[in-house]
């Protein structure tokens, strides 16, 4: 079989999954009642997963571009899939992930019959978003992408919270897909087709490129929550069960930096220089504020949702670094940033899964996200904390873990562009860089705090103290994603080259060396050099080393007394005393003290207005970052008439609006395929 | 250089760096106390510490589970091997494939995490306290190691540690006034990292720095001990490589070894120095006032990176 049909093969898995869960189950709809379609679903994600992986090997080695036209419709061109290397990375992220999430969901998603479906369709919307060849077809699996998850975001209907988030995401969610659909009617007014061949070679006038970029750069990074619009992440993460936060976070927001190269670099060429600029400007941002709010997070998943904001951050200053390397020229720059964006999407994609996988199976056993109620899971759940602090390791970019290596490229990127001849790159290129050291010092405390919060010390609530491990198949899948967050680490010098190809080839620029053997340079072995593989032996051999002389020498547990209490200056101690998560970044609070006192004015007028909405005031909450409170809760209060019409649509069976789109989606195949004369 | 005599000198520094540091810790302490006018404990006491706690029995926390019991020896092997990769005795990097300058600043990041998580996993108060300050000092001073270690890669054009340190050591480098203000606030950050006054007291535990000491005891509290002590001639051994690397060994050659290992020493003594008389020239300040004096130190370094702009 050839690439290609085994992508098919992976979509009509993904399809035929999602439809057969909605006939596996017993009609009530009572939670619990959909074990059949949660078994099924996760069944036909593996496969359809597994196949999706392999389309992307066979796609990675094949000579040419694996492509399959399925029909033409005159007004809106080819309706094509094509897995050049980017898009076949993408796929690769996101099959790669999927096959964890799948595993997960065989015991630990909701047994429910929507999320079912939904999770599958979400999939397959997801792989035809990422290789599809058409801006109007783009849109409509962009659209199908963006409802299935909002209906996987408010599964919990009844819950009034759950719809609120809901709705903040679907708005946002719109008014994004509203300015990406802008841009492409600029590109069809000028091209008169909307294949992406056809765009490219349209030639826009400069003016429309600059409107062009901007409303791609703010829809696409809307999708991708980066600061300033970052506001609906935290709420719609926690809000979606556990394995969809884990999607949504590491892979569908990767869909929307996909978009910002497909669109803002291939499409439209990329080569002007305050487009890089702003990119990575907006990247920057994301980076610090990200990490620095994540750290007043004391729910779990509200912590990485910010530190995902952090993690897109450092993607996009790849991607701005990429983009000005194009418009210098500076073929070396070009190659070098993008690599480290496209190298930190495919990390990120397995260090967060497995924080939020992980994450997920302590809300599981300890029945809340606060960390604060958590507590000494280590001892009750040895393999999840584990592989959690694997993933805590990676995210902060240790050595030898794949997290540093992305963030190696990143900085050799800036310290590259800090070299060139514009007095603007030299000025901000090295002040980007320690912005980014501060954010990874603050993603330290931030993964200390969750990992120490939730796994370390005494237990802090009963059931924290009976917590158990999740099933075999949710440990696997944990472990899978772990064992991927070392292989992509201390495999780089084997990995790095391959995917700098994947930069070259799309950036169009001349191929640079990035590894020889056992080590990893930029291009130029004089720049730098370092070695992941020979950093993870000399760690691992000096740990050993003095371990065997230990044991040699009176053993592990050598006259070693541990009933002890901690000491707690002579009184007796009590586990309150430990320090919990809630009071671990309360140096910083007080140290960074002007942010949140800018923030406290900032939100004094908005305070005043709320009064007169007691309604709105209970969902006001203390910690919120400050655009939250000025901008989407006023925009709630006008649009619940809408909500309320958008919940009584929920309210009906839910096999109702499964039904809308199975028809939409029927219709929308008998006139394509009828257009197309099969 | 020969690669394989590279390595083995690597070692062999790592080794001298890992004998030496208890030494120049208690020779720090017998300078605190001669400025205190008092007898002060014995030049070989803190070798004596290490022995004895050795073979003391170890009273560890019920809460405490593999983190805690493992970072000890993560802490000296990830020092041991900062120590290996950090040009001391030659001015080429003994371990150059491993790793450059970035990775070094990051490697210290590894035994921080899991120091603090075992802070956190004894389930003491006074532990988790000190964990969280460790975290929030090397928060403030990494931005200023990164800014000085861009600046003076920049103007090498390399990160490469052992690059960086011949080109200032045989005269290549351009001695500007960005590379003396680049070596005061990378000089500052190493001080606060080292954990002195007014930030920190070493030698008593339950301070800042110290805090997860709180909960060892033994051998495991030897061996943590120990690698403090390394850390901080790890860190004044990256200061001077990267800025005083004059008396290294660029060619290999029985001379020139035995003027490193005399040299070195000598210039990591009078960093002691000049540190222990201005810790004591120094009072106790409250921990949070710690950020506004780390602000100062950033300041340098901003200043540093101003005048390499300014080409001056």
């Amino acid at each position: 079989m050839t690439s290609i049909q085994f992508f098919v093969l992976a979509l009509t898995l993904y399809l035929v999954g999602a439809l057969l869960s909605l006939f596996v189950s017993p009609r009530t709809l009572r939670l619990g009642s959909g074990q059949a379609s949660r078994g099924v679903a996760a069944f036909f994600g593996l496969l359809a997963s597994v196949s999706g992986v392999i389309a992307v090997i066979l796609a990675l080695t094949a000579d040419a571009i694996p492509t399959l036209t399925l029909f033409s419709l005159p007004p809106f061109g080819e309706f094509a899939l094509q897995m050049d290397l980017l898009s076949a990375l993408m796929v690769g992220i996101i099959c790669l992930v999927g096959v964890a999430t799948s595993l997960y969901s065989f015991t630990d998603a909701p047994a429910n019959v929507s999320v079912s479906f939904f999770t599958d369709l979400f999939m397959a919307s997801m792989l035809v978003v990422v290789t599809i060849t058409n801006a109007f077809y783009f849109l409509i699996f962009w659209e199908l992408m963006t409802l299935a998850s909002y209906f996987l975001v408010v599964w919990e209907f009844d819950k009034k919270e759950s719809a609120k988030t809901g709705f903040v995401y679907f708005l946002v969610a719109h008014i994004g897909a509203a300015l990406i659909m802008v841009t492409f009617f600029l590109f069809f007014g000028k091209a008169g087709t909307f294949d992406f061949a056809g765009i490219r070679a349209a030639g826009l006038s400069p003016v429309m490129k600059d409107i062009a970029f901007v409303l791609a750069f703010l829809g696409f990074g809307a999708k991708a929550g980066m600061v300033p619009l970052h506001f609906w992440t935290p709420d719609t993460y926690a809000a979606a069960p556990n394995h969809i936060s884990a999607l949504m976070a590491s892979v569908m927001k990767k869909t929307a930096v996909y978009g910002i190269l497909r669109f803002c670099v291939d499409l439209l060429g990329g080569s002007v220089l305050w487009w890089g600029f702003v990119v990575l400007t907006f990247g920057v941002l994301s980076a610090v504020f990200g990490a620095f709010y994540a750290l007043s997070e004391k729910d779990i998943k509200r912590l990485l949702a910010f530190s995902s904001v952090e993690n897109v951050g450092i993607i996009l200053m790849g991607v701005g670094l990429g983009m000005v390397g194009l418009a210098l020229p500076n073929s070396t720059l070009a190659v070098l940033g993008f690599l480290a964006a496209l190298y930190h999407m495919l990390n990120h994609a397995f260090f967060k899964g497995l924080l939020f996988l992980g994450a997920g199976s302590a809300i599981t056993a300890t029945g809340t996200r606060d960390l604060n109620q958590m507590g000494g899971l280590s001892r009750r759940m040895p393999w999840t904390a584990l592989t959690f602090l694997v993933g805590a390791l990676a995210v902060t970019a240790i050595p030898p873990l794949n997290g540093f290596v992305s963030e190696w490229f990143t900085y050799q990127a800036l310290l590259n562009a800090a070299g060139s001849d514009l007095f603007a790159l030299r000025v901000f290129a090295p002040l980007f860089a320690v912005l980014l050291a501060m954010a990874g010092a603050f993603a330290v405390m931030v993964y200390v705090k969750a990992y120490g919060g939730a796994f370390a010390g005494p237990a802090h609530s009963k059931d924290a103290a009976f917590a158990q491990d999740p099933s075999i198949s949710s440990v696997i899948s944990l472990v899978y994603l772990a064992v991927g967050a070392i292989v992509l680490g201390v495999g780089a010098p084997w990995i790095a080259p391959r995917i700098a190809s994947v930069a070259a080839d799309f950036a169009n620029q001349p191929l640079i060396a990035v590894s020889a053997g056992w080590t990893m340079y930029p291009g130029n072995p004089l720049v730098s050099i370092v070695s992941t593989p020979l950093t993870a032996l000399l760690i691992l051999g000096l740990l050993t080393v003095p371990l065997l002389v230990v044991s040699a020498y009176g053993g592990w547990r050598a006259s070693r007394r541990s009933n002890m209490e901690p000491w707690s200056n002579g009184y007796g101690y009590a586990p309150v005393m430990s320090v919990r998560a809630s009071s671990f970044d309360q140096p910083v609070k007080v140290s960074f003290q002007p942010l949140y006192w800018i923030r406290s004015i900032v939100e004094r007028p908005y305070r005043a207005i709320t009064n007169f909405y007691t309604a709105a005031i209970e969902a006001v909450r203390g910690a919120e970052p400050f655009v939250e409170n000025t901008v989407t809760r006023p925009t709630l209060n006008v649009v619940e008439t809408a909500g309320r019409w958008i919940q009584s649509l929920q309210m009906g069976d839910i096999r109702l609006y499964c039904l809308y789109i199975i028809i939409t989606l029927a219709i929308l195949l008998i006139v394509l395929f009828g257009g197309s004369g099969l | 250089m020969n690669p394989f005599w590279l390595i083995g000198i690597g070692i062999l520094q790592a080794i001298l760096l890992l004998l030496l540091a208890p030494l120049y810790s208690g020779f720090a302490r017998v300078m605190r106390a001669k400025m205190h006018s008092r007898t002060g404990p014995p030049l070989m006491q803190n070798y004596r510490d290490i022995a004895k706690l050795m073979t003391r029995q170890e009273v560890v926390s019920e809460q405490a589970g593999w983190i805690f019991r493992v970072t000890p020896y993560l802490n000296l092997g990830c020092m041991f091997l900062a120590a290996m990769i950090i040009p001391a005795l030659t001015t080429a990097s003994p371990l150059e494939a491993a790793g450059d300058l970035i990775l070094i600043v990051y490697l210290f990041a590894l035994p921080r995490f899991f120091f603090a998580v075992a802070g956190l996993e004894s389930g003491s108060t006074l532990a988790g306290i000190g964990a969280r300050r460790e975290l929030l000092v090397s928060a403030l001073v990494e931005p200023i190691l990164l800014l000085v270690i861009f600046v003076m890669a920049l103007l090498a054009g390399t990160t490469n540690l052992g690059r960086i340190s011949t080109e200032v050591a045989t005269g290549a480098f351009p001695y500007s006034l960005a590379y003396l203000l680049g070596l005061a606030a990378f000089a500052f950050a190493a001080y606060i990292e080292m954990g002195k006054l007014p930030f920190d007291l070493g030698e008593a535990e339950q301070e800042v720095q110290e805090g997860p000491l709180a909960e060892y005891s033994g051998r495991s509290l030897a061996i943590l001990k120990w690698s403090i002590y390394l850390k901080q001639l790890v860190l004044v051994a990256l200061f001077l490589a990267l800025f005083i690397p004059f008396g290294a060994m660029a060619q290999l050659s029985l001379i020139g070894f035995v003027i490193a290992i005399v040299v070195f020493p000598l210039k990591s003594v009078l960093w002691y120095f000049v540190a222990a008389v201005l810790e004591n020239a120094m009072a106790r300040n409250r921990f949070m006032s710690a950020p506004a004096i780390v602000w100062m130190a950033l300041g340098l370094a901003l200043l540093s990176f101003v005048f390499y702009l300014a080409n001056v």
